[in-house]
C-alpha cells in the first residue's frame, strides 16, 4: 500500500484530485461573493432612488403630498419589501411602515433588525439614513431577509453538490490515470513482446498525433531499425557463413594435397594458391567488415567536402588502364563540383567496385559520369553489355541491398552490397537504369 | 652497424614469425609481450624503430605510443592493428605513429614500410633543394618535370611521373602496391592487387622498354623495387 502511494499513478491521481477540488472550491467562493456584492449593489441603488424620489417631495409639497407617495412606494415596490420612515427635525414620524426611528441609525448605509408596522418578529433590512435641510430625517431601504435566505441556499446547494462532486472528482482523477495508464501498459507489453523475441510487434497508433502517439511512433521506428539490423546481422551471419565454406574448403584441400606433394615445384605452386585463396578470404572479410560499419553509421565523422567530379576522375584515372587492359574503353564525363560532404575511401571503393562490376558483364565501353538533379549528387556507371530489363531491376538491386542470402558466388554480391551500404551511410540510393544500350548505375547522395 | 628493432606484440605466435624474419634480414630485435615492458624498453632509446601491436595486455598500444612520445622519444613507431577502418588509421596516425599496417599483413609488408621508416628516420626529410633524381641511367628533373633514360628523353603521363617519382625517391628498396596506392593516390582501400600492376607495367614498358637493363623489377610476393641490381 505505501508502494501505491509512492508510485506516479498515485501522485498523479492526488494531483488531478487536488486541482479538481480547488477548482470547484474557487468556483464556489466566487459566486457566493459576488450573489452577496451584487444584492447589495441593487438594495443600495434602491434606497438611493427613494430617497432622491421622497426627500425633495416632502420639502417642496409638503407632509400630505409625501404621505401619499409613501404610502404608493410602499404598497407598489418592485416585488421587493420596502421600507420607510420620515420623522421630523423632533423625532416624531411624519409618514412610513417602521415601528419607530431606530436609535441606532447613522447617516449612510447600514444593515440593521427592525420591526415594520404590525409585525411581531425584528427583520433584517438594508436602510439608507438622510439628513433633510430642515432638521428632519429620511430613512429608506428594503428588508433582506429573503435575500439572505437565498444566499444560505446557494451555499448549502453548493455545499452538497462538493460533497457529491467529491467521488466525481476522484472518479475522474481514477478514469484519466487509466486512460493513460492504458497506453503506456500498450507500450510497455510490446516492448516486452519485443524483448522476448517478438520482433515485428509494434505499438499501436491512435492516428491523433498527440504526445503518445508521437512516443509510439517514434518507438516504432525505433523497433523497426532494431528489426532491420537483427535480420541482417543474421543474413551477414549465415551469408558469411556460407561464402566462407567454400573458399576454406578449397584452402584445406590445397593445403593437404601440398602435404603428399613431393616435387619441389609443384608444392610451391600448391602454397602459392593456397596463399591466393587467403588472401581472397581476407578480403572478403575486411568487405563485410566495412559493410556492417557502413551499415552501423560508423564513419560519417569523417565525411569531407570534396569536389565529387574530381574525386571520380581520380578514381577512374586509377582504373582506367586496368580497364583498357581488359579490352574496354572508358569514357569519363565529368565536370567541376557538386562539392559533397563524404567519406572519400568508400565512395573511392564503391565506385571503384561498380567499375568492376561493369567490367563482369559488360561489353566494350564504360561511361562514367557524375552531376547533380534535384539536391542530389550522382556518379553514373554505365556498360554497354545486355543491360536489364526494366521489370527484373527491382529484383536486381537486391543485390545492393543488406547482403542478399539468395546471392550465388562470393565477391560480386559483397561488393554491390557495399555499395548499397555506402550509399546509405550518406543518405543516398542506388538506381538501375537503362544505357541504351547496357545498364546504367546511379549512386546518389544529398548535397550538403 | 646492425639496427635495432623493439616488437612490443602479445600474441606469441605473430611476434616469433615477425622476430624470425626480422632476424633473417639482420635486425637486432627485443621482443616484450605487453605494454609495460614494452614502455620500458621503448624508453632505453637506442631502436632505430618500434613495431606496436595496438591491442595489449595491461597497458593499451595507443598509451604506449603516447606515453613514449611524451617522454620525448622520436623514435619511428609502426602500429600493428585490427582495426583496420580509416578512421583507425586516423586515429593512430594523429596519435604519432610514424605508419599503421592492419592485421593481417604481409611480413614483406611489414619489412618494406619498416625500411622505409628507418631510412627516413637517418636521412632525414628529402631536401627541398634536390631537383634532379637519378637511379643509374634514368633521370628525373623535377623543374622541368622531363625523364631521360640514358640522355633520350621519356614521354610520361603526370600519374606515370609521380608514380615513378615515388619509386625512384625510394630506390633500392621494396615498395609495396599499398604502399605505391597511399603514396601515389593517397588511397588507402584496396582495389584489387590487378589494378597498382596495370600501372607499374604500363610504366615499365615505358622506362625498361628497349633497354638493356631492367629498372622495375617484381619483388615476389611483396611488390617493385627501382634499381639496376638484381
Amino acid at each position: 500500500m505505501i508502494k501505491f502511494w509512492r508510485s506516479s499513478t498515485a501522485r498523479f491521481i492526488t494531483l488531478v484530485f487536488g486541482i479538481e477540488l480547488i477548482l470547484a472550491a474557487g468556483m464556489t467562493l466566487t459566486l457566493r461573493v459576488l450573489t452577496r456584492g451584487e444584492l447589495e449593489r441593487d438594495a443600495k441603488s434602491y434606497a438611493a432612488r427613494l430617497t432622491q424620489e421622497l426627500g425633495p417631495v416632502y420639502l417642496k409639497q409638503g407632509k400630505e403630498d409625501f404621505q401619499k407617495l409613501a404610502a404608493l412606494r410602499i404598497l407598489f415596490s418592485e416585488g421587493r419589501a420596502t421600507v420607510i420612515l420620515m420623522v421630523d427635525p423632533k423625532g416624531k414620524p411624519v409618514a412610513g411602515n417602521l415601528q419607530g426611528w431606530p436609535p441606532s441609525a447613522k447617516p449612510g448605509w447600514s444593515e440593521i433588525e427592525l420591526y415594520r408596522n404590525g409585525s411581531g418578529t425584528p427583520e433584517q433590512m438594508g436602510i439608507l439614513v438622510t439628513n433633510l435641510p430642515d432638521g428632519s430625517r429620511l430613512l429608506t431601504g428594503q428588508i433582506i431577509e429573503n435575500d439572505r435566505r437565498l444566499s444560505r441556499i446557494v451555499d448549502r446547494a453548493t455545499g452538497t453538490a462538493l460533497i457529491f462532486g467529491l467521488p466525481l472528482a476522484l472518479f475522474a482523477a481514477f478514469a484519466a490515470v487509466r486512460i493513460i495508464n492504458a497506453r503506456v501498459n500498450d507500450i510497455g507489453e510490446t516492448a516486452k513482446a519485443v524483448s522476448a523475441g517478438q520482433l515485428s510487434q509494434r505499438v499501436w497508433l491512435d492516428g491523433s498525433g498527440d504526445t503518445f502517439d508521437r512516443l509510439a511512433a517514434t518507438l516504432n521506428a525505433m523497433l523497426e531499425r532494431i528489426e532491420a539490423l537483427i535480420s541482417e546481422l543474421r543474413i551477414v551471419t549465415d551469408g558469411l557463413a556460407h561464402d566462407l565454406r567454400s573458399p576454406l574448403t578449397r584452402l584445406k584441400v590445397r593445403l593437404e594435397r601440398a602435404q603428399v606433394e613431393d616435387d619441389e615445384e609443384s608444392l610451391r605452386s600448391a602454397i602459392t594458391l593456397a596463399g591466393e585463396e587467403t588472401d581472397r578470404l581476407l578480403g572478403m572479410l575486411t568487405t563485410a567488415l566495412q559493410i556492417s560499419r557502413a551499415e552501423a553509421g560508423i564513419g560519417r565523422d569523417h565525411f569531407i567536402a570534396a569536389d565529387l567530379g574530381e574525386m571520380i576522375r581520380d578514381i577512374a584515372e586509377l582504373y582506367e588502364p586496368l580497364v583498357e587492359d581488359k579490352g574496354f574503353a572508358m569514357e569519363v564525363a565529368t565536370g567541376t563540383g557538386p562539392i559533397v560532404a563524404m567519406h572519400r575511401e568508400l565512395i573511392g571503393q564503391a565506385v571503384g567496385n561498380l567499375i568492376d562490376n561493369a567490367l563482369k558483364y559488360g561489353a566494350d565501353s564504360i561511361r562514367i559520369a557524375t552531376g547533380e538533379t534535384g539536391g542530389m549528387a550522382w556518379v553514373d556507371v554505365s556498360d554497354r553489355g545486355p543491360g536489364i530489363p526494366e521489370d527484373q531491376r527491382a529484383e536486381a538491386l537486391r543485390r545492393f541491398g543488406r547482403l542478399d542470402p539468395s546471392r550465388t558466388g562470393f565477391g560480386a554480391g559483397l561488393g554491390l552490397s557495399l555499395v548499397g551500404a555506402v550509399a546509405r551511410l550518406h543518405g543516398g540510393t542506388i538506381e538501375l537504369g537503362d544505357a541504351a544500350p547496357g545498364l546504367r548505375v546511379r549512386l546518389s547522395i544529398p548535397l550538403a | 652497424m646492425t639496427q635495432k628493432i623493439l616488437l612490443v606484440e602479445d600474441d606469441n605466435t605473430t611476434a616469433d614469425f615477425i622476430v624470425k624474419g626480422l632476424s633473417e634480414q639482420g635486425f637486432a630485435v627485443d621482443h616484450a609481450n605487453n605494454g609495460r615492458d614494452g614502455l620500458f624498453h621503448a624508453t632505453d632509446g637506442t631502436y632505430d624503430a618500434i613495431v606496436l601491436d595496438r591491442m595489449l595486455p595491461g597497458m593499451d598500444g595507443m598509451a604506449v605510443l603516447g606515453a613514449i612520445r611524451a617522454a620525448g622519444i622520436t623514435t619511428p613507431v609502426i602500429i600493428l592493428s585490427a582495426l583496420g577502418a580509416v578512421e583507425d588509421r586516423v586515429a593512430g596516425l594523429t596519435a604519432g605513429s610514424d605508419d599503421y599496417l592492419t592485421k593481417p599483413f604481409a611480413f614483406a609488408e611489414l619489412l618494406a614500410r619498416l625500411k622505409l621508416l628507418m631510412r627516413r628516420a637517418t636521412t632525414g626529410p628529402v631536401s627541398a633543394v634536390e631537383t634532379v633524381l637519378t637511379c643509374h641511367d634514368l633521370e628525373m628533373d623535377l623543374l622541368s618535370r622531363k625523364v631521360k633514360r640514358a640522355g633520350r628523353p621519356l614521354d610520361l603521363q603526370p600519374r606515370e611521373f609521380r608514380l615513378l617519382e615515388y619509386l625512384m625517391r625510394h630506390k633500392e628498396q621494396v615498395v609495396t602496391r599499398t604502399m605505391l596506392l597511399e603514396g601515389v593516390w593517397d588511397y588507402h582501400f584496396d582495389p584489387g592487387t590487378n589494378v597498382i600492376d596495370v600501372h607499374v607495367s604500363r610504366l615499365r614498358k615505358k622506362i625498361d622498354g628497349d633497354a638493356d637493363t631492367t629498372l622495375i623489377h617484381t619483388v615476389r610476393g611483396a611488390g617493385y623495387r627501382l634499381g639496376a641490381g638484381e
